[in-house]
């Protein structure tokens, strides 16, 4: 399938038992959420992320970005593999702003350095 | 910015290999690792490796990463520890967080060995404290010495799932039960004996349908699937829990790669998005390597080699090997490499049915629905003969890569071969001298001795043991069966706890004689009946 | 739920003993282990409850990925337990949402509806 095929017909949203599951923990999104968003047309994952916030909370996606793929790509009624990846960037960890403010400071892996202002 | 010749990240079994290997042909080389403790997961690895003595075979996770890491300070490896690398940009520059700064390197090469994330399955309730994965499990037990929990049930009959599973036994906890949606055991067969015999039944074909609790797991309820993986009405299973515990599957931790704009791609034979490498480890972009699970999830052993390639290869990108050294230094990698991707558990027969042994044994049904082979197939293995006199009994069915066992016998009696895939041949005209060093040499515990002359009424039976407290000689309890149950009266005649073993302990067990083939484990306690 | 002795890793490491505060209550733990895991030896399963749902959360991966087990740490919320390291007299707190007053939480949901 094209990446954005916005003509794609996958039909109305059917609700299922489990849609009230979270899929998402840290931004406690849930499976419903999910399928959903693909009816209101987020084919890619990048969408959904920006639409939901799935997957930008604390964690960044480390536990559902491979459960949102795959409800994703059921949900348009292709495999996982088709499905264009997420961006991956900066920062990979949880980290605090005040570490931005000091970016570049201190260029010696000297521990004395590290230990305050 | 600082420059290196090498940039690791990630101090797990690739990195430090990858480190130890490039640092040797003299490249300045810097691993970082997000943790407060190198070695990745070998620390909470405390089970015997399998594989040959050049994959470091019979020697326990934990104790393969001090030697890891002891390598690495003699190679001149500068570690940094608690250093997250957050990003990898164009022309290998890394940022890093060390406390509370954001510093910047660049490497002429980079090695990403960041390893795997545990792959989370949903179902009502999986949100609640008490359900953790396999990992946090291993982390909590063997890291931390806490439990887990007092009584917890498994999901995942993998590798990972069968040998958490023993740990928490050996931790103390009890397991109420390994689970898995699949209809067959997916880990080794020995790791699944190794449990069942402690008593823990399987369920397979089943999956967990919900956590239980309002603030914290306190139970467990587990239901049959059908082929198209919907739960069949009325099978639903209570457990009384208070962890669950998730070991379904890793998949590569592989977003640094992605964000240098390594070419990707999904395949499920690596468990997820890896980089599309050479057979050296090089990604898309020159000089940027990946080594390990995060290029494709397998063991441990292999991405040690995995990371020795991908250290040699950089190697030579820099100029520090010749065409010619490099060629010799990884062709004998390879070698080592491919041997431990032999077998029924090698990646290309992932999600195989295989029906018969390399050696044409028909394969147990029983052991992939139960844990345990029974006493009927035992037989048709080339490890188990009727021998009159002690002799070694081992019930080793899989072809799986490892042959600790064969040189652990100085008298001969076991041969593996030259494919370290083989089944273990016992030789029948060899004598055996009891000293019981293949019962603690087999990374499976799959090793007995057995004596059905050790009195006139009465059989012997040697098994490892691991756990705590240890019975002592003159004890009397229970010899339970492969399956876990009762079986009959058992009397500990002798415990031999030698440096040599490793800390799998030795019980002799005396039983009466038509037992002999059957006692498997131990149990303090009186039988009923 | 301490383990005194493993039959594989012998006698764990000894490690003195120091206080620190559980929601103000005073507790026991071993100097440098996870805060985390000074709770969980303590008994203490729940770290935090969600800001949506008001679910409660704990230990989850217990290697600082998955962000389940943060709590607020003398003052500082979102800090991982199962990665910091407990040293003397830390205070340590439950969250909710990003904080440790649930009212807060509701009240900031409030005005946003």
């Amino acid at each position: 399938m094209k990446k954005n095929d916005r003509s794609r017909e996958i039909g109305s949203f059917q609700p299922l038992p489990d849609d009230d599951r979270l899929i998402c923990r840290c931004e406690e999104i849930s499976k419903g959420e999910i399928r959903r968003a693909v009816h209101d047309g987020m084919f890619t994952l990048t969408e959904i992320r920006r639409y939901l916030r799935t997957g930008m909370g604390l964690c960044q996606g480390q536990t559902c970005a491979k459960l949102i793929r795959d409800i994703v790509a059921k949900e348009l009624g292709i495999s996982a593999g088709e499905l264009e990846h997420t961006a991956a960037r900066a920062p990979m960890r949880p980290i605090e702003m005040r570490a931005f403010a000091n970016e570049g400071k201190g260029g010696e892996l000297d521990e004395k350095q590290f230990g305050g202002k | 910015m600082i420059r290196y010749d090498l940039i690791v990240i990630g101090a797990g079994p690739a990195g430090l290999s990858a480190a130890i290997e490039a640092a040797r042909s003299g490249l300045q080389v810097i691993v970082f690792d997000e943790n407060a403790k190198p070695g990745g997961q070998l620390f909470k690895q405390i089970h015997k490796f399998f594989g040959s003595k050049e994959h470091k075979a019979k020697i326990r996770g934990f104790q393969i990463g001090s030697e890891l890491l002891e390598e690495a300070a003699q190679a001149g490896v500068e570690v940094v520890l608690n250093a997250s690398v957050i990003g990898l940009y164009l022309d290998k520059e890394i940022t890093v967080r060390i406390e509370n700064r954001l510093l910047h390197y660049k490497g002429d090469t980079v090695i990403v060995a960041t390893g795997a994330s545990e792959t989370m399955v949903t179902f009502d309730g999986w949100t609640l404290p008490g359900v953790i994965g396999a990992g946090a499990a291993q982390t909590m037990m063997n890291l931390h010495s806490v439990q887990p929990g007092k009584r917890i049930l498994m999901l995942g009959s993998g590798n990972v799932g069968l040998v958490v599973s023993f740990q928490l036994l050996q931790a103390g906890c009890e397991v109420a039960a390994i689970v898995d949606a699949a209809p067959r055991i997916g880990g080794y067969g020995v790791h699944a004996a190794k449990v069942a015999r402690c008593g823990v039944p399987f369920f397979l074909s089943h999956t967990i349908l919900r956590a239980e609790g309002d603030d914290w797991v306190t139970g467990v309820t587990i239901g049959q699937v059908d082929g198209n993986w919907n739960t069949i009405e009325g099978t639903e299973k209570h457990f009384d829990v208070d962890a669950i515990c998730l070991a379904v599957g890793l998949s590569p931790m592989s977003q640094l790669l992605q964000m240098a704009g390594c070419e990707m791609e999904e395949h499920p034979k690596f468990g997820g998005i890896v980089p599309i490498c050479d057979p050296y480890g090089e990604t898309s972009i020159p000089g940027l390597f990946a080594a390990g699970d995060v290029s494709g999830i397998e063991e441990a052993s292999s991405a040690m080699i995995e990371g020795r390639i991908a250290g040699a290869a950089a190697a030579l990108r820099l100029g520090y090997f010749s065409e010619n050294e490099f060629a010799l230094r990884v062709a004998e990698l390879e070698r080592a490499l491919s041997s431990l991707r032999q077998g029924m558990f090698a990646p290309e027969n992932k999600g195989k049915k295989l029906s018969v042994t390399e050696e044409g044994c028909p394969v147990s049904e029983h052991l992939l629905g139960t844990g345990f082979l029974t006493e009927d197939e035992i037989f048709r293995y080339p490890g188990v003969k009727k021998i009159k006199g002690i002799h070694p009994v081992i019930e080793c069915s899989q072809n799986i890569p490892c042959n600790p066992c064969q040189d652990a016998c100085s008298r001969k009696c076991i041969k593996v071969g030259e494919r370290i895939t083989s089944l273990p041949v016992v030789d029948e005209e060899a004598v055996c001298s009891g000293c019981g060093m293949c019962v603690a040499a087999c990374s499976g515990q799959c090793i007995f001795l057995v004596d059905e002359e050790f009195e006139e009424d009465y059989a012997a039976v040697v098994i490892p043991y691991e756990f705590l407290p240890l019975p002592r000689a003159g004890e009397k309890g229970i010899a339970l069966d492969r399956s876990g149950k009762e079986l009959c009266h058992a009397e500990v005649v002798a415990v031999k706890s030698l440096t040599a073993f490793d800390k799998t302990s030795l019980l002799t067990i005396k039983v009466s004689k038509e037992m002999s083939m059957r006692a498997r484990f131990y149990k303090k306690g009186v039988r009923v009946g | 739920m301490r383990i005194s002795e493993h039959p594989i890793l012998g006698i764990p490491e000894q490690k003195e003993e120091v206080e620190f505060t559980y929601d103000g209550n005073v507790m026991k733990g071993l100097e440098g282990e996870p805060v985390a895991a000074a709770l969980k030896a303590a008994g203490v399963t729940i770290h935090r409850y969600t800001s949506r749902h008001h679910s409660p959360r704990g230990i989850f991966c217990a290697i600082g990925r998955c962000t389940d087990c943060v709590m607020v740490v003398d003052g500082m919320p979102n800090v991982r337990t199962c990665v910091t390291p407990l040293a003397a007299g830390m205070d340590v707190r439950t969250q909710y949402g990003v904080s440790v007053k649930a009212e807060i939480v509701y009240e900031i949901e409030e005005k946003g509806r």
